[in-house]
C-alpha cells in the first residue's frame, strides 16, 4: 500500500528521518512511537506531501506522492487542530468536507450517525464555531472528518491525546472497526504505549529519525516497547 | 513594582513592539511614528503663531486652554481604536507567586508604556516654552504644565479603564462614539459649555497654581477605579472569549453554484465570523464615503485626473486591495488541511477572483451617485473597475505566492501588524501607482480619454484571460505549496 524508499529528510544537515526501506501492507493499523523530535510527525507529513524529503520517494498505492495528487482521492488525515476551520461549526465541516470528498447530504447524515456514541452528544447541534470546542473535542471533529469518504489510507497523529478516558477506549474500538469494515490502512502515531498496543497491528519504533523495531504485534509487545522507553537505571529523582 | 516584573514589561515592549515584526514593518511603524512626532512638534511651534493671527482679541493661552478638551476628547476616541492593552501578559503570573495586586500594579503601569502618553509631550512641550513661559512666572508655568500633564495621564487611565470594560466588544465604541457626538454638540451650540470650562480652569491655575494640586487626584482616582476593576476580574475568563451561543447563518443556498460556490460559501463565513477580515470589510464600506473628499465641488475647478484615478481604486477596489493583500493568508490556519484534500487549486483561486468581482461591481453602482458631482466618474470608476478585475488581481495573485505570515484572524485589524510582512508593504504600491503611472503614459502621448481608455482597456484584455491567468497561478500556487506550507508553520 505505502512503499518508502531511501527515505532522508535533513535540516541544516541535521538528518532528522532516514528510513531506507518500509513498506506498509493493506489493512495494516501501522503504530508509530517514539520519544519527541524522533521524527513521527516528519514522517506524517512526508507521506501526505506537506514537506518535501531531502532525499527518496514515498509511493502510495502506486502513485509517488511528490509527482501527482491522485493519492488524495483514498487519503484521509488528521495530524493536528490546525485540520480544523475554526470559524465554522461542525456541521458545517463536516458538509465542506463532505463536499471535497463527493459525499452526498444524505451520506454526509447516514455516515455521522454512525459516530453517536464517539461524538457523546457534544460535537453536532451546538451552536458554537470549533474554534470555541474543547481541544477533545475538536479531536474528534478532526478524526471523524479524517474518515470522511472511505479512505483506504488514513494518517492519526498522536490521536489519543487530549481525550477522555472513556473516547479513547471507544477510538480504539472505532479504529479497529472501521478497519474491519472496510480494510482500511491505518497509520497512528501516539505516546500512550498502552493505546497504540492495542489497536496496532504492527508497531514500529522510532528512535532519532531511525526505525529501531519493527514487529507484529504480539501478546508481549507491549510489555517490549514498554521496556524499551524505561530508563535503563532507575534513580530516585527527588 | 518588583525588578523581575519591571524587567518582564520591558522585555515585552521590546519584544512585541519592535523586534517581532519583520524590517518593512517596523520601518512603516517607525516612519508612521516620526511623521506623527514631527506633526505635533511642527504643531507646538507654530500653535502661538495662528492663535494669534486667528484670534487677535483673544489671549492665545487662554484659546489654546479653551480647545484642550476637544484634543482630549479626540484622544480619547484613539486611543480606544489603536492603544494595545496589556491584558493577554497577566495569565503566565496568576499561578506564579505574585499576589494579585501586585499583578493589577504591573498590568497598568506598564500600560503606560505607549506611543501615545509620549506623543502628546512633542506639543506640549514648545508649547509651554514659547507661548505660556512668555507670559507668566516659574511657578505657573510649572503648574499648568502639571496640570497638563496630569490629564494626559488621567486621560491614558479613563481610556484603558473604558477599553477594559467594553473588552473588544466592537458595537460600544460606537456607543461611546455617538455619546461624543452628542457631548460635541451641546458644546457647539453653546448649550453647555464643557470646554470653556475647563478652558476657565486652566486660566485661573495660571492665576492661582494652588488651584493645581487637587487636580492630581483625577488621575489617582482613575488609577484606582482600574485596580478595583482588574482585581475582580482578573481570571481567565477575562481574556478568553465568552462562551455564547452563536448565531449562525445558513449559507447552504451557495451550494447551487457548484464547488466555486462551497469556497465562496466559506470565504463569506471567514469575513463574517473572524474580527480581522470582518473590520476590513466594514473599512470598504466605510470607505465608500471618500468620494465625499475627493470629489467635492471646488468651485468650479475639477480636481487633477490622478485624484479621480485615487478615487476609483479606493472606492472600487479598496476591498479587492485590502482583503487580497493577505490572499492566501487568510486560509494559512488550516492550509495544511486544504493541502490534503481533493481540491483543485483553480476553484480556490476561481472563488476569490469571483468574490472580488461581484464585491467591485457593486461598489461600482454603489458610488455612481458621485456621477451627479462629476459626470465623468461614470467612465473614469468604470476604467478603474476593469484595471481592477483585469490587473490586480493577477497582481494579487502573484503577490500571494510570497505570502510568509500566518494570520490571527481574531484581532481587529486597526493598527494591527500581526501576519505583515515586507509583500503586504510592496502589494500596496503598484496596485496603487500602476495604474496612476500608466495613464500619465498614455495621456502623455493620446490625451486624457485615451489615458482612461488605455486603463480599460488593458483591464479588459486581463478579464478576457482569466482563465488562463487562473490556471497559470494555480500551477504556480502547487509548486509553491511546500513554501508556503513551511512559512505559516514558522510564523
Amino acid at each position: 500500500m505505502i512503499q518508502i524508499q531511501n527515505l532522508i529528510k535533513a535540516y541544516n544537515k541535521e538528518i532528522v528521518l532516514n528510513i531506507p526501506e518500509l513498506t506498509i501492507e493493506k489493512g495494516e493499523i501501522f503504530g508509530l512511537v517514539g520519544n519527541n523530535g524522533a521524527g513521527k510527525t516528519t514522517l506524517f507529513n512526508i507521506i501526505l506531501d506537506l514537506i518535501v524529503a531531502s532525499k527518496g520517494s514515498v509511493t502510495s498505492n502506486g502513485i509517488n506522492v511528490r509527482e501527482s495528487e491522485d493519492w488524495k482521492d483514498f487519503t484521509g488525515a488528521f495530524i493536528d487542530e490546525t485540520f480544523l476551520i475554526g470559524y465554522l461549526t461542525a456541521e458545517e465541516y463536516f458538509a465542506f468536507i463532505a463536499g471535497l470528498r463527493k459525499m452526498s447530504k444524505v451520506q454526509t447524515a447516514d455516515f455521522l450517525d454512525g459516530f453517536t456514541d464517539f461524538f457523546n452528544g457534544e460535537i453536532l447541534g451546538k451552536k458554537k464555531f470549533l474554534r470555541d470546542f474543547s481541544k477533545g473535542n475538536q479531536k474528534k471533529a478532526g478524526i471523524v472528518a479524517a474518515l470522511m469518504g472511505k479512505p483506504e489510507i488514513v494518517v492519526f497523529d498522536e490521536p489519543f491525546a487530549n481525550l477522555d478516558p472513556s473516547s479513547q477506549y471507544k477510538l480504539r474500538k472505532l479504529i479497529k472497526d472501521f478497519a474491519a469494515q472496510h480494510g482500511t490502512t491505518f497509520l497512528i502515531s501516539d505516546h500512550t504505549l498502552e493505546n497504540i498496543a492495542d489497536v496496532s497491528t504492527r508497531l514500529i519504533i522510532l528512535e532519532k529519525g531511525k526505525i529501531v523495531r519493527d514487529v507484529p504485534k504480539t501478546e508481549t509487545t507491549l510489555q517490549e516497547i514498554e521496556a524499551f522507553f524505561k530508563p535503563v537505571v532507575e534513580t530516585d529523582l527527588f | 513594582m518588583n525588578r523581575n516584573l519591571f524587567s518582564l514589561a520591558w522585555r515585552e515592549t521590546i519584544r512585541s513592539a519592535y523586534w517581532g515584526k519583520s524590517l518593512a514593518t517596523s520601518l512603516g511603524l517607525g516612519f508612521l511614528a516620526l511623521y506623527f512626532s514631527a506633526n505635533f512638534l511642527f504643531l507646538g511651534i507654530f500653535i502661538p503663531k495662528i492663535l494669534a493671527e486667528e484670534f487677535p482679541n483673544i489671549d492665545p493661552v487662554s484659546k489654546f486652554n479653551s480647545i484642550l478638551l476637544g484634543y482630549f476628547a479626540i484622544d480619547l476616541l484613539v486611543r480606544q481604536l489603536m492603544q494595545k492593552l496589556p491584558t493577554v501578559s497577566f495569565r503566565p503570573l496568576l499561578v506564579q507567586n505574585v499576589r494579585r495586586p501586585q499583578i493589577s500594579h504591573y498590568l497598568m503601569l506598564r500600560s503606560l508604556l505607549s506611543f501615545f502618553n509620549v506623543l502628546p509631550f512633542f506639543l506640549l512641550v514648545p508649547v509651554t516654552v514659547s507661548m505660556v513661559a512668555n507670559a507668566h512666572s516659574g511657578f505657573e508655568i510649572f503648574s499648568w504644565f502639571l496640570s497638563v500633564v496630569i490629564l494626559i495621564f488621567s486621560n491614558h487611565f479613563l481610556a484603558i479603564y473604558l477599553k477594559w470594560r467594553f473588552n473588544d466588544a466592537e458595537y460600544q465604541f460606537f456607543i461611546l462614539l455617538a455619546a461624543f457626538a452628542g457631548l460635541f454638540a451641546l458644546n457647539h451650540f453653546g448649550i453647555v459649555d464643557f470646554s470653556g470650562a475647563l478652558g476657565k480652569l486652566l486660566d485661573l491655575i495660571l492665576v492661582s497654581p494652588a488651584i493645581a494640586f487637587p487636580l492630581i487626584l483625577l488621575p489617582v482616582l482613575l488609577y484606582m477605579l482600574n485596580f478595583r476593576f482588574l482585581i475582580g476580574r482578573m481570571f481567565l475568563n477575562m481574556i478568553t472569549t465568552k462562551q455564547k451561543e452563536e448565531k449562525i447563518r445558513d449559507y447552504s443556498w451557495l451550494d447551487r453554484l457548484g464547488e466555486t460556490g462551497r469556497f465562496i460559501a466559506l470565504e463569506l463565513k471567514l469575513i463574517w465570523r473572524n474580527k480581522r477580515p470582518r473590520s476590513i470589510a466594514t473599512m470598504a464600506i466605510v470607505f465608500l464615503s471618500y468620494g465625499l473628499l475627493i470629489y467635492k465641488d471646488t468651485n468650479g475647478h475639477e480636481p487633477p485626473e490622478f485624484l479621480f484615478i485615487l478615487g476609483g481604486i479606493i472606492l472600487v477596489g479598496m476591498f479587492s486591495i485590502s482583503y487580497g493583500q493577505f490572499f492566501p493568508a487568510w486560509h494559512s490556519n488550516y492550509f495544511s488541511m486544504l493541502m490534503c484534500q481533493r481540491l483543485k487549486m483553480k476553484q480556490f483561486l476561481r472563488s476569490f477572483y469571483m468574490l472580488v468581482t461581484v464585491i467591485s461591481v457593486t461598489s461600482y453602482f454603489l458610488t455612481l451617485p458621485y456621477a451627479l458631482i462629476y459626470p465623468k466618474v461614470i467612465y473614469t470608476h468604470l476604467a478603474m473597475l476593469l484595471y481592477n478585475l483585469g490587473i490586480n488581481v493577477p497582481v494579487i495573485f502573484f503577490i500571494g505566492l510570497y505570502s510568509k505570515k500566518r494570520l490571527e484572524l481574531n484581532q481587529s485589524s486597526v493598527m494591527n501588524y500581526q501576519g505583515v510582512g515586507a509583500s503586504q508593504w510592496l502589494a500596496a504600491l503598484p496596485m496603487m501607482l500602476g495604474p496612476i503611472g500608466l495613464f500619465y503614459i498614455v495621456k502623455l502621448a493620446f490625451g486624457t480619454t485615451a489615458g482612461y481608455i488605455g486603463l480599460g482597456l488593458v483591464g479588459f484584455i486581463g478579464i478576457l484571460c482569466h482563465s488562463f491567468i487562473i490556471e497559470f497561478f494555480s500551477k504556480q500556487y502547487r509548486k509553491q505549496k511546500h513554501q508556503l506550507i513551511a512559512n505559516y508553520k514558522n510564523s
